[in-house]
């Protein structure tokens, strides 16, 4: 279980992330939407302690943190460690062929032998379907492929928790339905996710959880079926018009 | 003129092999570490206490660039003796003139060269700190195995440079008694009153160096950019 409450982040005086409290179901996908700047992504980025948020609660599993009060080194790396991120922009190790990127945190943060680990590179890398590149350096990839190869990445650390913020976002449709592809079938698994996104057909065919913020704070955390539906308030209506071009 | 060549050039070849060379190896490794130390500081996102330990290392980047390499080999050779202090050195700091050499020569190149190595690591995208820190590396790994790799390509050029340049200015070492190339040339040319090919002579020697050097430049940096696209 993933859970923050009361959360608040400034970037020096605005304040982006105004009490926040949420939690992230396990073995769930939850969705969180949200227009440009609402704050979707230092949410993820704040899950992960990529941001230190300045107060609020944090909580992991068994685990209970106080932002306020700071998270020790040692916590935050195992807590990085059982969250793992997938960026927009992929952010591969660009010296290092695709199958070392896979390799890299299985080596130097899990502690496997090489061995192990390049099999399992391997075997996550079909899975993604991007096996026949391994050998291929970053920068030979297309988008797709190295959106693929960045998810097979953080699978390979074997992660409570994926955090994905707009993983297509980068990409052509033809690209991001490859990647979409990976994603349903984690989610046919019953992987936890968090996944921000503008899709919002790909929402409707993942998200066990959808989470909308506007400035910083939580509109609508719920089913998908509610946020969907025709009694919904008229500001997510107007949203969810507005990103399927419903009314041009 | 060719005899005269032959017989100079053995004594010539053979300080280089005994000081300029091994002067420019060690004070360049030496320099390096410094450089690196120096640029992890200096780029370092810690406050309070440690922004004196920052203003340090700054105040000698600034002290070495600043004044020229001539002088700082009097400074540490021909100075420090007077530098009289009763708890620590109460007879001044006397140095060999080869030890005074390879420490001033290490630290002009360390802080030339933590300039190139901090803006190599500042170049590269904060998506790469962040997508290491994201797998769980600690701050070491993540310089170890992904920021310091990839500032390496970037810093090639400039460090090679450096190197090359520091090859050179071991000639300066002549003028605090160490008997390099340039010195040996010197005192040949004093004996066979023939000074034009005498210092014409080491420049060539020099020159065959550097050239090495260069090649070995250029074949470094084909290894290390093996990952990134060639332009059309
Ligand atoms: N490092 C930062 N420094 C200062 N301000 C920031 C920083 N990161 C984000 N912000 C600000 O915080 C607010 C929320 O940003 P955030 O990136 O979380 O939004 P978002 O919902 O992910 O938007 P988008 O859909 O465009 O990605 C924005 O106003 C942004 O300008
Ligand atoms: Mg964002």
């Amino acid at each position: 279980m993933l859970k923050v409450q009361q959360l608040t982040k400034s970037f020096g005086k605005n304040e982006v992330l105004h009490q926040i409290s949420v939690d992230f179901p396990e073995h769930e996908t939850t969705v969180v939407l949200g227009p440009s700047g609402s704050g979707k992504s230092t949410l993820l980025r704040s899950l992960n302690l990529l941001e230190h948020p300045e107060s609020g609660q944090y909580a992991f599993d068994n685990r209970h943190f106080d932002f306020a009060k700071g998270i020790t080194a040692k916590d935050t790396l195992m807590i990085r460690r059982q969250t793992e991120m997938v960026f927009q922009d992929y952010n591969l190790f660009p010296h290092l062929t695709v199958l070392k990127n896979v390799m890299e945190g299985q080596i130097q943060v899990l502690g496997l032998p090489k061995k192990e680990a390049e099999a399992k590179s391997w075997e996550l890398l079909k899975k993604v379907g991007v096996a026949s590149r391994a050998q291929a350096y970053p920068s030979q990839l297309s988008g797709g492929q190295a959106q693929r190869v960045a998810i097979a990445r953080s699978l390979a650390m074997q992660p409570k928790y994926i955090l994905l913020d707009e993983p297509t976002s980068a990409l052509d449709p033809e690209a991001e339905l490859e990647v979409l592809k990976v994603l349903k079938q984690l989610h046919e698994e019953n992987r936890s996710l968090v996944i921000v996104t503008h899709n919002l057909a790909f929402a409707q065919q993942v998200a066990d959880k959808i989470v909308f913020l506007e400035d910083g704070q939580i509109l609508f955390n719920g089913t998908q079926e509610a946020f969907f539906s025709p009694k919904q308030t008229s500001r997510i209506k107007t949203f969810i018009q507005a990103m399927t071009f419903a009314q041009i | 003129m060719w005899s005269i060549i032959i017989k100079a050039l053995p004594q010539l070849i053979a300080a280089g092999i005994k000081y300029t060379l091994p002067m420019a190896v060690i004070a360049f490794i030496f320099g390096l570490i410094l450089a690196l130390i120096t640029a992890l500081v200096r780029l370092s996102p810690r406050g309070g206490a440690f922004n004196i330990i920052k203003v340090i290392f700054r105040f000698y980047v600034w002290l070495f660039r600043s004044t020229p390499l001539l002088v700082q080999l009097f400074i540490v050779y021909f100075g420090l003796p007077y530098l009289r202090w009763a708890p620590l050195w109460p007879n001044g700091i006397k140095l060999g003139a080869l030890t005074a050499g390879i420490i001033t020569f290490s630290l002009n190149t360390g802080a030339y060269a933590s300039e190139t190595i901090r803006a190599a690591i500042a170049s590269l995208p904060r998506g790469q700190w962040e997508a290491a820190y994201a797998l769980g590396m600690t701050k070491r790994k993540v310089l170890q195995r992904i920021i310091l790799p990839q500032a390496l390509r970037v810093a090639l050029p400039p460090l090679a440079n450096s190197f090359i340049g520091l090859v050179k200015d071991t000639s300066l070492a002549a003028s605090i008694t160490i008997v390099e190339m340039f010195e040996v040339s010197q005192q040949i040319a004093a004996e066979n009153y023939q000074p034009l090919l005498m210092y014409s002579l080491v420049a060539l020697l020099y020159a065959v160096v550097c050239s090495l050097l260069s090649w070995l430049q250029g074949h470094l940096e084909k290894i290390t950019s093996r990952y990134v696209l060639k332009r059309p």
